[in-house]
Order: C-alpha cells, then sequence, then structure tokens
C-alpha cells in the first residue's frame, strides 16, 4: 500500500509497521525499546509521529499504516516530545560516553545525536553510577539502564531461561535478577542475549571492555566452534592487534537468531591464546624442539612411507576431527586413501 | 516455610482461575497475613515455585503493589495514614504530625519495641470520611486528634477498637443508593424483598442482543471516569468468538476524591452482582471478576458473601464471579493494568490495540465497566431506556453518585440526576465550610475550577467540558481559601509520581522530575527555570504516554499553574 | 549413526531446527539438552512456555529441561530399550500406532510387535525405575499426538546397546508415523560443531565421502578414477579397536588431527598405553593437547577463526566460516598439512583455497553436489541437495525412506556391561556441563569458564548424606579402573544412586573410571554406565 511519510510517497507492506515501513525506505525513526526480536513495547515513545487526522501523538513501533495515511516524522511536536524523553533519560542516569563500552553502538547516543543533545536539562537527580561487576562476563550499571525491558523480553522470551524481570515500580523499578540476587549470584547462565541486546551500556560484555572500539573493528562471520547446533557468529575483530575483542551471534541466522551459550560468546581466548602452537615440533630425547616445516613435513611423509613399507598400509591409522571443516576433513581421508593406500579413518563421534 | 494449610488454600485458589498464575498475588497476601504481616525473599520463592513463575516475577510483583510489605519489618499495627488531597483538606497532615510526636518516630519508621509502623499513603477512598487510617486491614475514619490518642491506647492494650462510624449521604433518585438506609441491604432476602432480582428475572427472558439494544439505547456512559458509551463497549467484543468471554468488573477505585463504588459494594452488594449477571447474559460470559483494591478487605469480603448467597438462591446458574484484589496500585484502576494484575503480573498497562474487547484476559474478549456502570444496568433493563434517559440531559443520561469531600460542612455522597448544578450538590453537603476558592470535581485527574467558574457549572459531562474540565468520577473536592494551590499541586503530583507504574519513560521520570521541580518551588529554592521545567513537563506529556494514568497529572497540574500562577511566582526567589 | 543408517537407510539427524517449535509433543531422551546443546534447548524452552510444544523428559538426572516438561521420569541409566519398547507395548496396545503408515512405509512391524508384547508396565518398572503409571501417561500423550519429535544425544548412543537404543528411538517414531514431516523425526543431537561434516566427508573407516560403501565396486570404480589412484577397498578399522591394536602392538603409526583421546577415551591408562607402543605418532592441533605430548611431531594448525571453510550442522546445514584473524606464527591450515605431505609423498595436489577443495569434494559427493560457497551465503543450506537448482532438504524421508522402506527391529532389553554390585554398589555415569566443551582445549583457555565450572562430582543428596559429604567437600569416586578425588557437587537433580562426573577436566579425567566396554556394531564405548563407589576424600 501507498503511505507519504514527511511528504515522501512509500510503500508500505501489509502487517509491517510504520517503523519498518520507514526503516526500509531509508528514513530513520529514533528507537530504543523497540527491537525486532522482541518487538514493539510501547514504552519508550521516542518513535512517536504524527498521523494526519489523529489527535495524538502515535507510536511507529506499533503502528500499522493503513492506505494514504499521511506520516511526519519531523514536526516541531515529535521533536518536542523526543527531546523531552531523551533529555528524561539524559538527566536520570550516568550517560558518559567517553568510557562507556557502548559508544558508537549506543542507540541513545545515536538518538541524542539526532536531536542535537548532549546533556539532560534537569538538574534535580542526584545520579549516581550503581554498578554490578559479580557475573564472569556481563557487567551490569544500573545507572546506564533506560528500563527499554529488551533484555527483559529477551531473556523469558527469547533464549528462555527465565532470570531477569522488572522489581519496584514509577522511577524506582529497575530490572531483578531472580529475587533480587546480584547477577552473578542468581541462576543466570550468562548466555549474553541480554548484552547482545542492551541499547545502551548497562548490559555489557566485560571481555571486550578497554578493547577496540566498535569503529575500529570488523565484524566476520563464522561458526560456532563448540556444540553441533551451529550457531552463527559475528567475530568483531581488531585488525591492527590481530585479535577477536567480541563475538555476537547473527541475528536472523536460522540455527540460533542472535542467540549464543557462553561458551560460543565468551570461550574465545582459546584463538588468540600464547599456548597456541607456533612451529613444527619433533620429540627429540623425549624432548620437543622447534623444526621447520621442511624438516616436519620430510620427517612426517619419510616415517609414514616407511612404516607403510615395512608393515603395510592397514598398519596406519587416521584419526579425522569434528573440529575442522569439510575440506580439511575431505583432504585428510583422500590423503590416507591414497597417499597412504588403507581405510583406517576415523574420528570422535561416539565420544 | 509456608503452612499446610495456607499452601493448600493457595493450591484451591491456583484451580478457581482459569490460569493458575493468576493465584500469585492472593497467594503472597495469604502468605504475608501468615507471617505477621512481612514477605521475606525466602517466602517468595516458595509461592512462586508452588504457583509456577519464576522467582524474579514473584519477586517484581511483590514490590510492584505497596501492601506487599517485602523484606521491611512492620510493627504489630501498621498504621497508614492517608494524605492525598481530600485527607489533606480535611486536616490529616495534623493527624500524622501527632502521631509522629506521640510515637516518637517518622512516617516511614517503626517504634522500637515493633509495636507501631507509621506510614504515609495514598488516597484510601474515604475522601468523606477523612482523615483516616487504615490499621493493618481496618480503616479508623472520621478521626480527630482525640480519637486518635484513644485509638492509639487501645492498641497499646493489644485492642483493636470497634471501627464503626457514620457517614452522609443523600439520595434523590433512589436506585444506586435506593438500599443505603435499609437494615440488612447486604442480605439476599432484603435485596430480594426490595425488589432485587426482577431485572436479571426479565433479561434471562430477553435475548442477549436485545439487552444490549436496550443498554446502547439509554445512552449510559461508564462512570469509572472516561465516560465512554456502555453500549458501544459491549458491541465491540468480535462477532463468531469462540473463545470464552470474560466480565470484569472495575472495582480498584482509587482516583482521589472519589469513594462512591465501595458506597454501593458495601450497602448494596447485590445490585452489582445483578448488573453483572445480567451483562453476563448479554455478552455470553461464564466468568466474570471483580476487581476490588486491596484495601477494601471487608468490602470484598461482604462481596463473596453476597455471591454465595446469590448462587445458593440460583441467580448466577451460568455465570460465576470472582473476588480478585487488587494489593495497592492506581494505575491497576487502568483496565489493561487491572487485566495484568488478575493475570497476576505487575499491573502495568498494555499498548491499545488490541483493545480488551478484542482480546483482553487471558488473550480472550474482555469486558471491562465500573461498579457503578454495572450497578446502573439492573434499573435499565427493568424498566427501560427511556425511563433512564428521563435523569439528566440527554448526552448525560442517568442517575449518578456524586462524592463531595474537603471543606464543606457535611461531606459525603450524594445520588442526583446528571446535570444537578455544583451549587445544589454544595447546599446538600452542608455548605462550604469557609470560602470557597476552587474545586476539583470529577476526581483528582481533571482541571481545577476556581470559585468563579464553579457559579453556575452544572455536572453533567459537556457542561464540565465547556469549562475546561471533565466530570471524570464525580469526585468533587471542595477547596477554601486558606489552602496554597502550590502545595496542594504538589501533594498531588507526590501521589502521580508514587504511582507511576514504571513502564513508560515519559511518566516514570516525568513524574519525579515534575515532583522535584514542584518541591523546589514550594520551599521557597524555585526559579522561573523550574516553574518553566513544570510547564514544559506538563505540556508535552500530554499524549506521549503508553496509557491514560500517565499523563494524568499534566491536566490538573498544569491548570493548577495556569489558574494560579501568581501564587506559584510568589513562592519564586 | 549406524541405528539409523540400518533403520532408514541414512544416520542423519532427520528433521531441522526450524521445525522444532511445529511439533505438538517433544520427547527427549538421554540428551541433557540445555547443558550440551542449549541454543536448541532455547527454541524447545520457548516453544514449551508459549504452549506450542509439550515436552516429555527420560533422564536418569533431573534436568533442566525437566523443569519445562509436562511429564519427567527417570529411569535408571542402561534401560533405555526397556522403557522405550514399554512405550510401544502402551501404544500398540491401545491403537495409538499410525497403522497406514506402518502398511505402506515399513517392514518386519510384525517381529517388533511380539517383541515389545513382553514389555508390560509393571515389567519395565521393574527394570528401568519409571513407574508403571507414569510410563502410561508418557505414552498417551506421546502417542496420542499428531506429531510428535523425538531427540536423543549421547545418553542413548554412548552404551554398549547404543545401537538398540538408537534402533528403539527409530521403532517409536516408525510406529507412530512420525517419519518425514515437519515436528516428527528421530534427530540425534550431534556434540561437536563438525561432527556431521567429518562423518560426510567420509571420515570413517567403511565409507567413501556421503557415506558411498567400501569395497561396493561401482563406488570403489568411482573412486579410483576421481582421485586418479588404485584405492583399498578393505573397510578399515574404528578408533576404538584401532587402540587395542595399537596396544597389543599390531598398529605402528597414527596421525591423530584436532582430535585429544587423552582425555576422551574410555580407560584412559589403557589408551596412553596404546599410544606410547605406536612406532610414530604424528598429532596435528592447534595446542599441545595431552595427546599431542605423546607425539613423535606436532603440527601446528589453524583454529576455526583463522580460516575459510564449511561446517555442517546437527541439523545437516552446511554453514560457510570465513577467516577473522591471522594463524600464529608458522601455523598453517589442516588441508596445506596434508597438501604439503601428500606431495612429499609422491601426490600432485595444488589446492589453493578452500573452496576449490569443496568444489572437488562435491562432485564426489551426491549429497553435497548442489552446494556452493554462493549458494551457500548467510543462511546455509541442508543436504542432500543433488544438484545447483534443488532447494535442500530440511526433512529426510518425505514419502520415502532413504533405504526405500523403513525398517522395525525387535530389540530385547540388555543390562549394560557393568552393573552396580556389592563393591560398587553405584552407577557412575558421565556427560559434559554448559560451560566447558569436550576435553576442554579449547573452553578451559577462558579463565571465566573454569571459574564457573570446574571438575566435579555431582551427588545425589541421599548419597551425599551416606558418606557425610558437604557440598564442596572432597570426594574419592572409584570404579574397577582407578579412582578420582574431586569436589562434589550436591544437588536434587541427581537421583539416589547414580554419581555423575563431567568429562572435560584431564586432572580429574572421568574417563580414568569408565569402562572400555563397546557397542558390538557401533565401536561406541559405554560412558554412560559403570558401577563406583564414593567415599570421603
Amino acid at each position: 500500500m501507498q503511505i507519504t511519510i514527511n511528504g515522501r510517497p512509500v510503500e508500505a507492506k501489509p502487517g509491517q509497521t510504520i517503523h519498518q515501513a520507514a526503516k526500509a525506505a531509508g528514513i530513520y525513526i529514533p528507537t530504543l525499546c523497540y527491537h525486532e526480536k522482541v518487538g514493539a513495547a510501547g514504552k519508550c515513545r521516542v518513535c512517536v509521529v504524527e498521523i494526519e487526522g489523529m489527535p495524538a501523538l502515535q507510536t511507529a513501533c506499533s503502528v500499522e499504516p493503513r492506505e494514504g495515511m499521511k506520516i511526519k516524522t519531523r514536526t516541531d511536536r515529535v521533536l518536542a516530545a523526543q527531546k523531552l524523553v531523551v533529555d528524561l533519560l539524559l538527566s536520570t542516569g550516568t550517560h558518559d560516553c567517553l568510557a562507556c563500552d557502548q559508544n558508537g553502538h549506543c542507540e541513545l547516543q545515536d538518538v541524542a545525536y539526532y536531536l542535537g543533545m548532549e546533556r539532560g536539562s534537569f538538574k534535580y537527580a542526584d545520579v549516581e553510577s550503581v554498578k554490578d561487576d559479580s557475573s564472569e562476563f556481563v557487567s551490569v550499571e544500573r545507572s546506564k539502564c533506560i528500563s527499554c525491558g529488551r533484555c527483559v523480553a529477551a531473556c523469558n522470551n527469547t533464549v528462555t531461561n527465565r532470570v531477569l524481570d522488572f522489581k519496584y515500580r514509577g522511577h524506582k523499578a529497575e530490572i531483578v535478577f531472580d529475587d533480587d540476587k546480584p547477577m552473578g549470584e542468581s541462576s543466570c547462565v550468562q548466555c549474553g542475549e541480554c548484552a547482545q541486546i542492551c541499547p545502551v551500556g548497562a548490559l555489557t560484555d566485560k571481555l571486550s571492555k578497554g578493547k577496540a572500539r566498535r569503529w575500529d573493528t570488523e565484524k566476520v562471520y563464522s561458526v560456532c566452534p563448540y556444540c553441533g547446533v551451529g550457531c552463527k557468529l559475528e567475530l568483531h575483530v581488531d585488525r591492527k592487534k590481530n585479535e577477536i575483542v567480541r563475538i555476537t551471534g547473527a541475528e536472523g541466522a536460522p540455527t540460533n537468531n542472535g542467540m549464543l551459550c557462553v561458551k560460543g560468546r565468551y570461550g574465545y581466548d582459546f584463538v588468540g591464546h600464547p599456548d597456541r602452537l607456533t612451529t613444527p615440533l619433533i620429540k627429540e630425547n623425549g624432548k620437543f624442539r622447534e623444526a621447520s616445516w621442511d624438516e616436519a613435513i620430510t620427517l612426517v611423509a619419510g616415517k609414514l612411507a616407511e612404516i607403510k613399507q615395512k608393515h603395510g598400509a592397514d598398519a596406519l591409522m587416521g584419526l579425522c576431527s569434528a573440529k575442522v571443516t569439510n575440506e580439511e576433513n575431505y583432504t585428510f581421508q583422500k590423503f590416507f586413501r591414497t597417499a597412504i593406500g588403507t581405510n583406517n579413518i576415523d574420528h570422535c563421534a561416539r565420544l | 516455610m509456608i503452612s499446610a494449610k495456607v499452601k493448600s488454600k493457595i493450591e484451591s485458589l491456583m484451580t478457581r482461575y482459569p490460569r493458575k498464575e493468576s493465584a500469585l498475588m492472593p497467594a503472597l497476601m495469604l502468605v504475608q497475613k501468615e507471617k505477621k504481616n512481612n514477605l521475606s525473599k525466602a517466602d517468595i520463592e516458595e509461592v512462586a515455585k508452588l504457583v509456577g513463575v519464576t522467582d524474579a516475577k514473584a519477586f517484581g510483583v511483590a514490590t510492584f503493589y505497596t501492601m506487599y510489605n517485602v523484606e521491611k519489618k512492620v510493627g504489630a499495627y501498621h498504621l497508614q495514614v492517608d494524605t492525598n488531597l481530600p485527607a489533606t483538606l480535611a486536616g490529616a497532615k495534623k493527624i500524622l504530625a501527632h502521631l509522629e510526636k506521640k510515637l516518637g518516630i517518622k512516617a516511614g519508621e517503626t517504634t522500637a519495641d515493633g509495636m507501631f509502623t507509621l506510614t504515609e499513603v495514598e488516597c484510601l477512598a474515604s475522601c468523606g470520611t477523612c482523615p483516616v487510617i487504615q490499621v493493618n486491614d481496618t480503616y479508623y475514619e472520621n478521626l480527630t486528634v482525640k480519637k486518635v490518642d484513644a485509638l492509639i491506647e487501645s492498641l497499646k492494650k493489644g485492642e483493636m477498637p470497634d471501627n464503626k462510624t457514620a457517614s452522609h449521604w443523600g439520595s434523590t433518585c433512589k436506585v444506586l443508593l435506593k438500599n443505603r438506609g435499609v437494615k440488612d441491604a447486604t442480605k439476599l432476602a432484603v435485596y430480594k424483598k426490595n425488589g432485587g432480582y426482577t431485572a436479571l428475572g426479565k433479561a434471562l427472558t430477553m435475548a442477549p442482543e436485545a439487552i444490549i439494544a436496550e443498554v446502547k439505547e439509554s445512552g449510559l456512559k461508564g462512570r469509572g471516569g472516561a465516560g465512554f458509551p456502555t453500549g458501544t463497549k459491549w458491541g465491540f467484543l468480535p462477532k463468531n468468538n469462540t473463545k470464552p468471554v470474560y466480565l470484569v468488573c472495575n472495582a480498584d477505585e482509587g482516583e482521589p476524591g472519589t469513594y462512591k463504588d465501595r458506597q454501593i459494594m458495601e450497602y448494596d452488594p447485590h445490585l452489582l452482582i445483578e448488573g453483572m449477571a445480567i451483562a453476563a447474559r448479554a455478552l455470553g460470559s461464564k466468568l466474570g471478576f471483580i476487581y476490588i483494591r486491596g484495601e477494601f478487605d471487608w468490602i470484598a469480603d461482604i462481596l463473596e458473601t453476597a455471591i454465595e448467597e446469590a448462587k445458593k438462591d440460583g441467580q448466577l446458574k451460568e455465570f460465576d464471579i470472582i473476588v480478585h484484589r487488587g494489593a495497592g496500585a492506581y494505575v491497576c484502576g487502568e483496565e489493561t493494568a487491572l487485566i495484568e494484575s488478575i493475570e497476576g503480573k505487575r499491573g502495568q498497562p498494555r499498548m491499545k490495540p488490541p483493545f480488551p474487547a478484542a482480546q483482553g484476559l487471558y488473550a480472550c474478549p474482555t469486558i471491562v465497566n465500573n461498579v457503578e456502570t454495572f450497578a446502573s444496568v439492573p434499573f435499565i433493563v427493568e424498566k427501560g431506556a427511556a425511563e433512564f434517559k428521563k435523569f439528566g440531559p440527554a448526552e448525560s443520561a442517568g442517575f449518578r453518585i456524586f462524592g463531595i469531600s474537603g471543606n464543606v460542612n457535611k461531606p459525603g455522597t450524594y445520588e442526583y440526576p446528571m446535570g444537578v448544578s455544583f451549587n445544589e450538590l454544595i447546599e446538600a453537603a452542608g455548605g462550604v465550610d469557609g470560602k470557597l476558592k476552587a474545586a476539583i470535581v470529577g476526581g483528582l485527574s481533571v482541571a481545577i475550577l476556581t470559585a468563579d467558574e464553579l457559579k453556575d457549572l452544572k455536572m453533567d459531562y459537556a457542561s464540565c467540558a465547556a469549562k475546561g474540565t471533565a466530570l471524570g468520577s464525580a469526585g468533587i473536592m471542595v477547596i477554601n481559601d486558606q489552602w496554597s494551590i502550590p502545595e496542594l499541586a504538589l501533594r498531588a503530583m507526590k501521589f502521580y509520581a508514587h504511582e507511576s507504574c514504571g513502564k513508560c519513560t515519559p511518566c516514570k521520570e516525568g513524574s519525579k522530575m515534575t515532583v522535584r521541580a514542584l518541591q523546589k518551588i514550594v520551599s521557597g529554592q524555585g526559579t522561573k527555570e523550574d516553574l518553566a521545567n513544570v510547564e514544559r513537563l506538563v505540556g508535552t506529556i500530554k499524549g506521549l504516554t503508553l496509557c491514560p494514568v500517565g499523563e494524568a497529572f499534566s491536566v490538573p497540574i498544569r491548570a493548577m499553574v495556569e489558574k494560579f500562577r501568581p501564587e506559584f511566582e510568589a513562592l519564586i526567589k | 549413526m549406524a541405528g539409523l543408517a540400518a533403520s532408514f537407510g541414512s544416520g542423519a539427524m532427520t528433521n531441522d531446527i526450524a521445525g522444532l517449535d511445529k511439533s505438538d509433543v517433544a520427547l527427549i531422551i538421554g540428551s541433557d539438552t540445555s547443558e550440551c546443546h542449549p541454543v536448541l534447548a532455547a527454541r524447545l524452552k520457548k516453544a514449551a512456555v508459549d504452549g506450542k510444544v509439550k515436552i516429555i523428559v527420560i533422564d536418569p538426572k533431573r534436568i533442566k529441561m525437566a523443569d519445562f516438561a509436562t511429564i519427567y521420569a527417570c529411569q535408571r541409566p542402561g534401560t533405555d530399550v526397556a522403557v522405550l519398547n514399554g512405550m510401544m507395548h502402551l501404544i500398540i496396545k491401545n491403537g495409538w500406532e499410525d497403522k497406514k503408515f506402518i502398511e505402506e512405509r515399513t517392514e518386519g512391524y510384525e517381529a517388533l510387535k511380539e517383541e515389545v508384547a513382553k514389555y508390560t508396565p509393571e515389567y519395565v518398572e521393574k527394570v528401568s525405575g519409571v513407574p508403571a503409571k507414569t510410563l502410561e501417561q508418557i505414552a498417551e500423550l506421546f502417542g496420542r499426538a499428531e506429531t510428535a519429535a523425538l531427540y536423543y544425544a549421547m545418553g542413548i548412543t554412548q552404551h554398549t546397546t547404543g545401537v538398540d537404543n538408537v534402533r528403539s528411538t527409530a521403532n517409536l517414531q516408525m510406529l507412530c508415523g512420525n517419519m518425514g514431516k515437519v515436528g516428527g523425526g528421530v534427530n540425534p543431537l550431534r556434540g561437536q560443531s563438525n561432527v556431521q561434516g567429518a562423518c560426510d566427508m567420509g571420515g570413517l573407516p567403511n565409507v567413501f565421502p556421503a557415506y558411498q560403501k567400501i569395497g561396493d565396486a561401482a563406488v570403489q570404480e568411482k573412486f579410483e578414477k576421481f582421485w586418479g589412484v588404485k584405492l583399498s577397498d578393505k573397510v578399515g578399522m574404528t578408533m576404538t579397536v584401532a587402540f587395542d591394536k595399537a596396544y597389543n602392538g599390531e598398529m605402528k603409526a597414527f596421525y591423530i588431527m584436532g582430535e585429544n583421546p587423552m582425555v576422551s577415551d574410555p580407560d584412559l591408562h589403557h589408551a596412553e598405553e596404546a599410544l606410547k607402543k605406536l612406532e610414530f605418532l604424528v598429532v596435528q592441533d592447534i595446542f599441545l593437547t595431552e595427546t599431542a605430548q605423546l607425539a613423535h611431531v606436532v603440527l601446528p594448525a589453524t583454529s576455526p577463526a583463522e580460516k575459510e571453510g564449511t561446517f555442517s550442522n546437527t541439523e545437516r546445514r552446511v554453514q560457510l566460516l570465513f577467516k577473522a584473524v591471522n594463524a600464529p606464527g608458522q601455523a598453517k591450515h589442516d588441508w596445506e598439512i596434508h597438501q604439503l605431505i601428500a606431495n612429499k609423498m609422491g601426490l600432485n595436489w595444488n589446492y589453493t583455497k578452500a573452496e576449490e577443495i569443496f568444489d572437488e569434494m562435491r562432485k564426489c559427493t551426491p549429497s553435497y553436489a548442489g552446494l556452493t560457497y554462493k549458494r551457500l551465503g548467510f543462511a546455509g543450506m541442508h543436504w542432500p541437495c543433488p544438484n545447483e537448482e534443488h532447494p535442500g532438504t530440511p526433512v529426510l524421508h518425505i514419502g520415502k525412506f532413504t533405504r526405500g522402506l523403513g525398517l522395525f527391529a525387535a530389540i530385547p532389553f540388555k543390562e549394560p556391561a557393568e552393573m552396580p554390585d556389592k563393591e560398587y554398589p553405584l552407577y557412575f555415569t558421565t556427560g559434559r556441563v554448559l560451560q566447558q566443551y569436550h576435553t576442554g582445549t579449547m573452553t578451559r583457555k577462558t579463565p571465566g569458564l573454569n571459574n564457573l565450572a570446574g571438575p566435579h562430582v555431582m551427588l545425589s543428596v541421599e548419597d551425599a548424606e551416606a558418606i557425610c559429604v558437604k557440598n564442596g567437600d572432597k570426594v574419592k569416586v572409584s570404579t574397577r579402573r582407578g579412582s578420582i578425588v574431586t569436589g562434589a557437587f550436591i544437588t536434587k537433580r541427581c537421583p539416589k544412586g547414580t554419581v555423575f562426573m563431567p568429562f572435560h577436566f584431564a586432572e580429574a579425567a572421568a574417563n580414568k573410571l569408565t569402562i572400555n566396554a563397546l557397542d558390538p556394531i557401533a565401536k561406541i564405548p559405554e560412558y554412560k554406565v559403570c558401577a563406583c563407589k564414593i567415599e570421603k576424600g
């Protein structure tokens, strides 16, 4: 159907919201609580727009357009409303961007920038930083929380770990882990879904603190190296330092739709670990010494050929791996079947 | 550990509701009562396990509603002093100050011997019988300093004194307050003797569509405050619906200045039950709920007794009613918050659409109406729409209970036709105590009117709208010239901030900022910027919140500032 | 693998993850899903909470999934066949079986029917400990469901009766007509990222890529032509057999790529002795693992973050990996190393990137033939995918089983190899915990994961009380193979009489205690049951 946004004709599909239609047409309508995965919540009120014929402001995240609807996203009234919301949030939280891990990836920062705001104007609240660092992998900074509820929805309805909810009410309302436990003492399994979906710096990945900023990293798709579900990963790479600084789940991936478990998301230290093997090793007198590839390959090829000749190909066994790629398993079995000449190939699938 | 007795009560509650999670709130309350008015985290965890919800959810619910005392030591007697606007106008602050002095503690504290906890609370719907203190579950009304002394002395001896008290009332229509003076009117036999349940008898012979048509024709509008036409609302039920239809009575009377519904429920419960039973017939509902504010514990008991009586008498053959007690949350007067609360959740409003008529309680079609609305239905069905319309002007048909509080000589509830003049009502209430300065005529959340504006005011929808205010819940608070409007504005604003559900940003943070700005002004530290902040907040928040409760403070505070600006400016440096 | 292949003609998980919430009922047996496959578990939990799927859990431990289940039953370790036969007994007795499906799509039904006739609820209760009443509820919920899925993992396969267990799951799903439809299926959850792919690529002693049989003349000829060399037509050895032969000196050289049998193998002492007897051991890995330390030559490989290639997940979805970081030092891709050795031995391989290998592979791998890197794109694709126009196959066996008719098998219940007795009165069983993975070579490099889960033994409250042990106290766990002293984790999730130990930890390697008793067909060790005793440590 045809609608107009800011006077511009825009095509909207049935079932789409105004926000989705606008996004598809490249028109920015700020949002904070809305996230594709958890749906519209109507909480932050920052996505309000004016619709011709409707007296009240409407939330673009929830209203589905009708044929011919005329929508305005930047009227004085809309901007005043958005500015008030953002002003209230900036005034009541510790939204200091400099040391914030979310800098460059913060949706509140984006909205404030869009509205040309830097600081809150209400100087009534004494805002102190409230942190909970009890969890191994997730930092909680309650004073940065904007109560958007995404984490609560995701914890309960997406990963279904059911740890989070809201406690108290009014301006005292805030997220709670179980019956008011520090995150690290709660039943949280640290899947990190909450940190991935948090629009601000309230829930962040501890391992990424102080590492490369968002704009200095490159996102590379991969597949989780652990269990067989095959969760699609986004590796955030600092090219200069050649290190992975964060892992997120790929939203929309058919296997995991952004979800990961504690290993998949946080168990990547092994990649850049100092214990990694960096050169071939040859054992001499019960001890390993470093060797060149040339030397190692010559030794291995020679030794395998020698044993084959002496004892027959079936005296050799190859164990391929559930941890390497299809291509490498293919070359391995091809190597054994063609170069060695045996079908003694197996793997650890049973273990 | 929860006792086996309470456990089995909870288990039976879990089967009483269509979904067991709905038993969470009553379960928490049962446990709290067993644990001497306190609720520990361990108790909450146990209830959560029993009812089958997460610990976080149970904790979130327990800390949302004010009547649960989570991890705070409450004394043997919990003195809860209402200081909301009607109570303040009736001198509640003096009572509170007296108690603080007498007990040697501040509000929010407990005496060293663990005997008394003193708490300042929001409107207890005793507006005509203020000052009021709720001691544990019991209301003590019409208090004076002397009576408070006697109350404390008695409590110290471990005795809860008798709490009976008189209140003023009057009726020219004799419908909603018909049985008000009748002895034992809560009993079914008395109710029937005075013509009760004949309307239901008639309704059961009528086609459901005919009942809806009659109600539509009567022009009855919702008596809760919004004034939406009842028949039209009923017509919103989806056609060809296969899901159960739920009927919900909103008895969460919490709008400051409003205490009319309790007159019906406390003194004539069968009138409400009959009204609901007729509506159930019209709408095809098999199960109804009365969502009653938790503080009205004894009234809930009256309703439950009356429902049992009506069932035994065969009046509720195809319709059952569950009385669901709230636990202290003004926002649950909003229909979707109320529905969430019945579902055992935090009472936070939902986004609309979907509207409850399409997808309400347990995601089924649901009609929510106010007590007075349901109580008006038997008359319409029995006497016909035409008779109903004889009361009041055309667009504001019917009778209405006006609750009058504040600075009048005989505060009370008075049943008059719609369109009655403000002056006639004040006269019925014994006239103004002192010189009339202003009045708020539709419950706290409407625009204040000055003495001048009140002169020729008629109490109907159109006339109120013409004056820039609203008839709302018809709770009239009369203010004489000894009161400072900025102070009243601050007290009103504290109420809204206290009752914010915390779901949407403008209400959650905006109400708090508005309180802070007003506090600064009232304390004499304010600047022009603070007043500008107040005006910016109340001006922008209108229409910006998720629900009507969120923006409710916008209109009254804005009107106070606009109409009494010199008083505010006088406080500014 | 072997079990499903016999029943259906294919050993892979039959259904896809996306169809998981399309079931009415899901039976989880022998899978601690939320610990071992947490993200798939999340989807199942959500489906249960949303009221879409009713879950039945049958597991010796009261696993977390049981909290989301409509029915939970605790069976004694190693009695799965009895329980499954008992379900089928009741389903047939009540007429809930899918007669049309049995008639049209299966064979061997009469034998099954005869066998399960013996498995009355009372008998099953006696053998398995599952109350007759519970079994009846399970059979009814499962048997009457329009569509029911079955999920299992190593809890079904790591037994001397592993193949029997698997065939019983296949029996049940054919009996109820749950095969070849969305939301149904027999779904073995693969425990490692590319274990499916390793099998698909012919990393098995009896098949070439895509399960083309060794010894089949046409197949032999095809590969000889394709690879240009003469090939052995003799089925090779499985790893567990090879270890035995190494132990007694028949095997001379092992080339181990990316595996650490020194922690993962049963009866580790035996495994270590076997490897030490080898004349030559090459280990290719990213760390100097316990196994690599025994090697004569260690070759440094790249980690998944450093390479391009594909993994095939548990639901047969082939997905792309891209290179994120450079490999450390001189580490090389596994395929590069293979190529270097192959060429040194006189072959002439010329691969320059992974995609070239993939393109060669798909020419001889019919189920992958239609896949290209380009087509795999963001979401990946399900094999079988025979040509480049084919959309991939999320659900196997629609309309027809890979082998034609589905084959029922009459499976009698057999006790595990080693049962508790006077000296070793408790069941000992092993598995994984959420925070660690396999032999720990990767996860144990992240300190936070170690803080969350270190070595421990899970005990029931009753068994802990009997030896006066509190949470965290040292406990000595012994079997006929050896003893381990580690900290106690006392939990209501463990039933009385069963001791559980995760196998990730080399310093408290559960596999020092497990029994090296194999399934006669699949050669899989019985990690899930043996007898143990516990003492205060």
